[in-house]
């Protein structure tokens, strides 16, 4: 039994990554229709800002968390203006190929120009060492993360039903012609949602760098997918819950592998998929509300 | 400088609109006064609907102009029109289905500046509509037809708008929720919101406002107050006789 638990909590810090990376991921899916390739980009080029601070230039750890913040809004909203808003009365098959040419092109500029090798990320050391509790051990690191998450959890829940911005997004989301005519400046919403997606993903590059310790140039292509399933099941648009799927989904999986013959131990990617298509065959609207028509 | 007080609240002088280069209305001229209800008449799909998406700026102008309010709307985006003081509760309610009914409202009510104001329109739409008010937090796509054009009408409502362009609110309700929606829409007339109304229901038109446009085939072939137009004959024979 206490394998179990502990397989759990082995599994909430990088629940915590898809549920956020997942979170921002639904919101630009819901608002405009955009199945983002770019969103795993996007979280590495965050980590990226991160590794030149930390790593080359030894500023301390806080300032490389805010750089990859900085460094992670400024990318997507860039991608969102070159490369989504031309196009965004063509489609959902446009806007997606579109995300999928920008991922390629900034995966691949990093690559040429950093190489696609493991970049080490040295984190403080109060956020290293564990806590044991009876039999259980807990990651420093991990408590961290989910408090952080936690937090930002409430915020954005807050946010999304109180404040008339978030009922704008989610109005948008459902109808943005009818919103339009209550005088609700689409563009702008839509560019806030970007820029808030975008610093999710952000954190998850910090998220990143704290639980592996190294960034690299293709963070973003497994994460990404990821992020799309989590958006899936937890319901297009519902920020809330895609980031509690995001927890669902890591400690399935971890049981999953725990539950798998050792030799089949490579399968646990292969629990995403399952949920995946079980969502699509038995509630296709996903876990909770979603926010489209 | 034209200095003569401009007591239309909406002009449309000429307007031909339409989707890509096939204008589906043409040569549209049609005023409205502060304070009017007027009816746009006429069969389905002959362009009543493509008018009120025309002048909330959803389908493309392709000639012509309009005025609101003495200002010259004709490029403007929606948002800012909204903000003008025009609102639009269309065809088929388009309410938010995914919102609660008074998260519904608060976005009707976006443009307002302050709590209080919101407030205050909110208890008003509630004596309007007492139903919604009962179903304050229910999930809009849950209510009920009837319940749902309620609750369109009233997000018109929440911004204070100068204007609202209403589209077909009987389609498909019951005679006695009709009813109660036509005298609710004298209430909001008389409290000083201006209304075009889009109904292919005659007697409920007529019966509401005080002058209409017939349409056909895209253009307005009759225009008259509403005793004018329902003394007419073609209108007697082709729009009353069947009811």
């Amino acid at each position: 039994m206490s394998y179990l638990i502990q397989q759990t909590i082995n599994a909430l810090g990088w629940g915590s990554v898809i549920g956020l990376l997942g979170a921002g991921y639904t919101m630009t899916f819901g608002i405009i229709g955009l199945v983002n390739f770019a969103h795993g980009e996007v979280m590495m080029v965050g980590g990226f800002f991160a590794f030149f601070l930390i790593s080359l230039l030894n500023l301390p750890f806080w300032v490389g968390a805010i750089a990859s913040l900085a460094g992670a809004i400024l990318t997507g909203v860039l991608v969102e203006r070159i490369c989504f808003k031309p196009v965004r009365e063509a489609g959902m098959i446009t806007l997606f190929i579109t995300s999928l040419g920008a991922s390629i092109v900034i995966k691949n500029l990093a690559i040429i120009f950093f190489g696609d090798q493991l970049n080490p990320i040295e984190i403080p050391s109060f956020m290293q060492g564990v806590y044991l509790v009876g039999d259980l051990i807990f990651f420093k690191k991990t408590i961290l993360i989910l408090t952080i998450t936690l937090i930002i959890g409430i915020t954005l829940s807050l946010f999304v039903k109180k404040t008339k911005l978030g009922v704008a997004m989610r109005s948008i989301s459902y109808d943005s012609q009818m919103s339009q005519t209550m005088g609700i400046n689409t563009e702008k919403v839509i560019i806030f949602t970007f820029v808030i997606s975008s610093a999710l993903c952000g954190i998850c590059g910090i998220y990143w760098s704290i639980l592996f310790g190294a960034i690299s140039s293709s963070m973003g292509t497994y994460a990404v997918v990821a992020a799309f399933i989590t958006s899936v099941v937890g319901g297009i648009g519902n920020i809330t819950g895609a980031l509690v799927t995001g927890y669902i989904l890591a400690i399935g999986g971890s049981l999953f592998a725990a539950f798998l013959p050792p030799e089949l131990v490579g399968m646990k990617p292969l629990f995403l998929w399952i949920v995946f298509f079980a969502i699509l065959l038995f509630k296709p609207s996903g876990l909770f509300r979603a926010n489209i028509k | 400088m034209n200095i003569q007080p401009n007591t239309n609240l909406l002009e449309i002088h000429h307007v031909s609109a339409g989707y890509g280069k096939l204008s589906v209305i043409h040569d549209i001229n049609i005023k409205i006064q502060s304070g009017q209800i007027v009816a746009l008449l006429g069969s389905n799909g002959l362009g009543k609907t493509t008018i009120l998406r025309t002048i909330i700026g959803q389908t493309k102008l392709i000639e012509g102009k309009i005025l609101f309010d003495g200002k010259d709307i004709t490029t403007e985006k929606t948002h800012l029109r909204a903000a003008k003081g025009i609102s639009y509760c269309p065809e088929g309610r388009a309410i938010f289905g995914n919102l609660s009914c008074r998260e519904n409202l608060q976005a009707g009510g976006y443009l307002l500046d302050s709590n209080k104001d919101f407030q205050k329109n909110l208890e008003w739409v509630y004596s309007l509509f007492p139903i919604l008010k009962e179903r304050e937090h229910q999930i809009a796509e849950s209510l009920s037809g009837g319940e749902q054009e309620m609750l369109a009408i009233s997000r018109a409502l929440m911004s204070n708008p100068k204007l609202m362009l209403l589209d077909e609110p009987s389609l498909g309700l019951a005679p006695q929720i009709v009813q109660r929606i036509a005298l609710t829409l004298r209430e909001i007339n008389t409290s000083g919101v201006s209304v075009l109304l889009v109904e292919q229901n005659a007697h409920l038109a007529l019966e509401l406002a005080s002058y209409g446009y017939l349409m056909k085939k895209g253009t307005v072939t009759l225009e008259g107050s509403t005793q004018e137009l329902a003394n007419n004959d073609f209108v007697k024979k082709v729009y009353l006789g069947a009811h």
